[in-house]
């Protein structure tokens, strides 16, 4: 077969294959979901949260424009919240029950992988799925409940589904590629940087085909039908108007999914506190020590991705793999990466896009590497080294989930709630069981700019909140939350206590303040126990 | 041929199945496994005695929030009040008596020459200056030989980052063992959990000017630091301690 030929093909990977890639997507799956609520609730996972909340106990959802991206995230929790007969009290919602829709998306990136064996080659597509299941960025980010892991997953989906399109013309692929891209759109804003980059190595990677690629095969595919491409135009915009428009009761949705981009150019050109130097992903990706922690690392995956693409390009060692696919992939990656560091608005997370596309190169990467081994015991020493760098990544991916889920030395955590603050709640709710009005107690929260997130994930279950962004005129109640930097001193007048100060972020501090008979209660149904 | 095939896959979609079902069970035994909200022991909302229920007020919903910053680690914290600390007034003569001292600890595996770190002047917020003991409530102890009198203390648990440790206690005693004449100097162990009695004096920020108490003159041989780990970690750090005082009369 010329690898970047045209030939038609259903069929994308042999069945041992795929009973391997699902083994390994099984056993992901329970490693993936062990302790998921181990770190606390991120500012933006409680966000989401609260918002999935009002859907699932109101029924309501409306698209905002100016923030907090796209509504494929919360009906996501909705359906699978559903399914799997979640309780209808959103009181009883867990950490785990949300992170772990996320992590089904993560385990999806292993799954959709058979769709493109004959792409990137079988034993490339084994290497890619090993490399997903252990990277620490993929493993980290699929256990956070925010957008990101959703957005990798459709454009994978539609990248997946364009490239069965491209193989067999069926218009069925094209519908799904379709539906890939609705999803995408509908997911978070930056799906348009995964558009434009792949529509750029596309165009590319036709030229190469046409004028560089001395193998290029005389035959021709059919020519692309104008009308399968209309009808997936067709179903991305009608997946997009159905999830914007909160399923036709929020007219407006579909615009606000265009005005959205004024804000986000806004942030993207330095309006934001999220701005960093190009290099900022590579630093973490590649090498990341902050003192007394370990050194952390995925450059394995860029090396063997660099090697992947060079096959490719060369053509040389990519065996069963399409020269021309590969190719592709490797303009995409490469280009995603560029424009992503060139950005200057910069989340950790938003990494994913094009570390995707680094892990699926590195499983081409691997396995021309160890074709280029000609003697057998040099195949077996390569590959027990890969082994064992597959084997630093999951160690990593474990300790970045563990030990260091919450830790500001881990490369993946960023503006993380400190694990203290969940001292502070366990503290409130046990006062909320000495007080008289239990559940009903009334709490204020007071911080500038309503910095008090992920409280009202964590405080949901008490009915009584007042948050805000200022101290109130009258700002007693018999508990109060305030923000260090208010300098409140609400203790002066010997009513309250103040009993302590948590840590919201590193360097963000809140203090308690307790009504005084409400705390002489306190101290007497909590005596200390012993260490 | 077709038989061949399914005689070759039928066991293999069996163990494909098989795990994938596995995972599955395990991911959602996880789930199950975790602790759900709200815990067991909270509280119904009853009524209160005599029929009177509380007044339900419908506050606003808490406004959303994007990304928060994330702020960079380092030994350069600035100190979260920006009010400058007053002067405490002692008598003269007085010298810091802490490195004259005997210091031990409640961490045994705590090396003496680390110890010696805790009296050597140096307060830097590096990590060479600081020791660390084990979770839990800790203490350091001094043995000053004979009584003294002790008018101020200075603790720097350590201020590379803005924490505030937990059960912060001063005592001295009569006794290495903290038996005899026992008293207490400074306690913010509001709640009680490190054992010692509720403490009445407020939390603070850890900064590059240590915690300064007024010890008031109290005469004591034996002085003893607690902590309880900080907002930022279980572990209890200490990066110097200074005690001054003179000799008892």
């Amino acid at each position: 077969m010329e690898n970047s030929g045209w030939k038609p093909s259903a069929s994308a990977i042999c069945h041992p294959q795929s009973a391997i890639l699902i083994l390994l997507a099984g056993l992901a799956l329970a490693l993936w979901s062990v302790a998921l609520d181990q770190r606390p609730m991120h500012n933006d996972e409680a966000v989401n949260g609260i918002k999935f909340g009002q859907l699932w106990e109101h029924g309501g959802y409306k698209y905002d424009p100016n923030e907090y991206h796209g509504p494929s995230l919360y009906y996501a929790t909705l359906a699978l919240s559903r399914l799997t007969g979640a309780p209808q009290d959103f009181d009883q919602f867990t950490e785990s029950r949300l992170r772990f829709t996320t992590v089904l998306f993560g385990i999806g990136l292993i799954l959709l992988l058979p769709l493109v064996a004959d792409g990137l080659g079988r034993k490339a597509t084994l290497w890619a799925a090993l490399f997903t299941a252990v990277s620490p960025a993929v493993v980290f980010y699929s256990r956070y409940y925010i957008h990101e892991v959703l957005l990798v997953f459709f454009s994978f989906l539609a990248l997946a589904a364009g490239w069965r399109y491209w193989r067999s013309r069926k218009i069925g692929w094209a519908l799904l590629a379709g539906a890939g891209v609705g999803f995408m759109h509908a997911t978070k804003e930056t799906f348009l940087i995964t558009l434009v980059a792949a529509a750029l190595a596309l165009g590319f990677n036709q030229l190469w085909n046409r004028w560089l690629d001395a193998a290029a095969p005389p035959s021709r595919p059919p020519r692309l039908k104008l009308t399968h491409l209309a009808a997936a135009f067709a179903v991305w915009l009608g997946v997009a108007l159905i999830l914007f428009s909160s399923v036709f009761t929020n007219a407006a949705g579909p615009l606000d999914s265009v005005r959205t981009y004024l804000p986000w150019l806004h942030r993207a050109g330095g309006g934001s506190p999220h701005i960093h130097s190009w290099s900022f992903y590579l630093h973490r990706l590649l090498f990341f020590h902050v003192a007394k922690g370990p050194v952390w690392s995925e450059a394995l995956i860029l090396v063997l991705a660099v090697l992947g693409a060079w096959a490719a390009f060369a053509r040389k060692g990519l065996a069963d793999a399409s020269g021309s696919f590969v190719r592709f992939l490797a303009l995409y990656t490469f280009a995603l990466t560029a424009a992503y560091s060139l950005i200057s608005y910069k989340t950790p997370w938003c990494l994913m896009s094009f570390w995707h596309g680094m892990i699926l190169l590195a499983g081409v990467g691997a396995a021309a590497l160890l074709r280029a081994m000609k003697q057998r015991f040099l195949r077996l020493a390569v590959g027990l080294l890969l082994l064992a760098g597959a084997g630093h990544l999951a160690w990593q991916a474990r300790l970045a989930n563990t030990a260091y889920a919450a830790d500001p030395r881990n490369p993946y955590v960023y503006a993380q709630t400190s694990p203290d603050l969940l001292n502070l709640v366990s503290r409130v709710e046990a006062l909320a069981r000495v007080h008289p009005q239990g559940r009903q107690m009334l709490v204020k929260v007071m911080a500038p700019d309503s910095d008090f997130w992920p409280l009202p994930w964590y405080l949901r279950n008490l009915k009584q909140k007042d948050w805000c962004d200022q101290m109130p005129a009258d700002p007693f109640a018999p508990v109060m939350i305030v923000s260090a930097s208010l300098h409140a001193g609400l203790d002066e007048k010997k009513t309250h206590v103040m009993v302590g100060y948590f840590q919201l972020r590193p360097q963000v501090f809140l203090e308690l303040y307790v009504d005084l008979h409400l705390w002489q209660a306190y101290l007497a149904k909590n005596p200390p126990e012993p260490d | 041929m077709t038989n061949k095939m399914n005689t070759t896959y039928n066991p293999l979609r069996r163990s494909m199945t098989l795990s994938l079902l596995s995972g599955l069970a395990v991911a959602v035994s996880n789930l199950l496994l975790a602790p759900n909200l709200p815990a067991a022991d909270a509280p119904k909302d009853q009524p209160a005695a005599g029929g009177m229920v509380p007044l339900a007020i419908k506050l606003p919903a808490p406004a959303f929030k994007g990304t928060p910053k994330d702020l960079a680690l380092g030994p350069n914290v600035e100190p979260l009040s920006d009010k400058p600390r007053a002067p405490m007034m002692v008598p003269p003569g007085l010298k810091n008596i802490a490195p004259g001292s005997k210091v031990t600890c409640s961490d045994k595996n705590v090396p003496a020459d680390n110890l010696a770190k805790l009296t050597d002047g140096d307060k830097d917020a590096s990590d060479q200056s600081i020791i660390f003991l084990r979770k839990g409530t800790q203490w350091v102890q001094m043995d000053f030989g004979s009584p003294q009198e002790i008018f101020a203390l200075v603790i720097w648990h350590a201020h590379n980052m803005a924490k505030v440790y937990h059960d912060v206690i001063v005592q001295v005693a009569d006794d290495a063992d903290f038996i005899e004449n026992v008293r207490t100097i400074f306690n913010n162990d509001q709640d009680n959990t490190s054992g010692l009695g509720v403490g009445t004096d407020r939390e603070y920020f850890e900064t590059y000017e240590g915690k300064l108490i007024n010890a008031k003159g109290v005469k004591a041989r034996y002085i003893r630091f607690y902590s309880k780990g900080s907002t930022e970690s279980a572990l209890n750090e200490y990066t110097e301690l200074e005690v001054y005082g003179r000799p008892a009369k």
